[in-house]
């Protein structure tokens, strides 16, 4: 069962660049650009971190294969 | 006073100081400046290169790996652990049952400088396709 990610839209629908949402969780550019092209998959920590920054409730950033419950 | 400002006005003393500290340790004022010099260059540097996330709270230790750079390095770290000790695991065979001689202290040299390119080339890779 894959990961996947809402990221880059959620990030784009508040104008932030990946630079700027990286300076807010505290992570490097290059770990966004690797959550976004779900190369990486980010520790719980991380991804409610993104959640907050992002205001957005943590299973429409992130969810898994079939399991699109809050999306749909 | 932004975040960033405060890691380059904290980085800029910083590098100072270190350059101050290679002329007190006995270099002479010029090699300071170059020292000074290229420590202010890692501090900008590092943020750029996408090797350290910077925290500019954390004062003087406010270049940190963020989680993703941490795996990277520990399975660098791993990989690098692994291929020296099977190397050595075959050196002591080698050496002490097929060749029954010393171990040449070459041979351990080369078996340490495998392992430093076994990490660089994975710590490489990891950061190419992860990224």
């Amino acid at each position: 069962m894959s990961l996947h990610n809402n990221l880059k839209d959620a990030r784009l629908a508040r104008a932030l660049t990946q630079e700027a949402l990286a300076a807010r969780v505290g992570v490097t550019r290059q770990t966004i650009i690797a959550i976004e092209k779900a190369k990486f998959v980010p520790s719980v920590r991380l991804a409610l971190e993104l959640a907050r920054a992002l205001e957005t409730p943590i299973d429409r950033l992130f969810w898994l294969d079939g399991k699109k419950g809050a999306r749909s | 006073m932004t975040g960033m400002r405060a890691y380059y006005l904290s980085r800029a003393v910083l590098s100072a100081a270190i350059g101050a500290f290679a002329v007190f340790a006995g270099s002479v004022w010029w090699i300071g400046i170059i020292v000074g010099v290229v420590s202010f260059a890692f501090f900008w540097l590092a943020p750029r290169l996408g090797r350290y996330a910077v925290h500019p709270e954390e004062g003087v230790t406010a270049l940190r790996r963020d989680e993703r750079l941490q795996s990277i390095n520990a399975a660098a770290g791993l990989n690098a652990f692994v291929v020296s000790m099977l190397g050595l695991a075959g050196v002591i065979i080698y050496f002490g049952m097929l060749s029954a001689r010393d171990v040449p202290v070459m041979v351990l040299e080369a078996l340490l400088i495998l392992g430093a390119l076994v990490y660089y080339s994975t710590d490489f890779w990891l950061r190419r396709t992860q990224a």
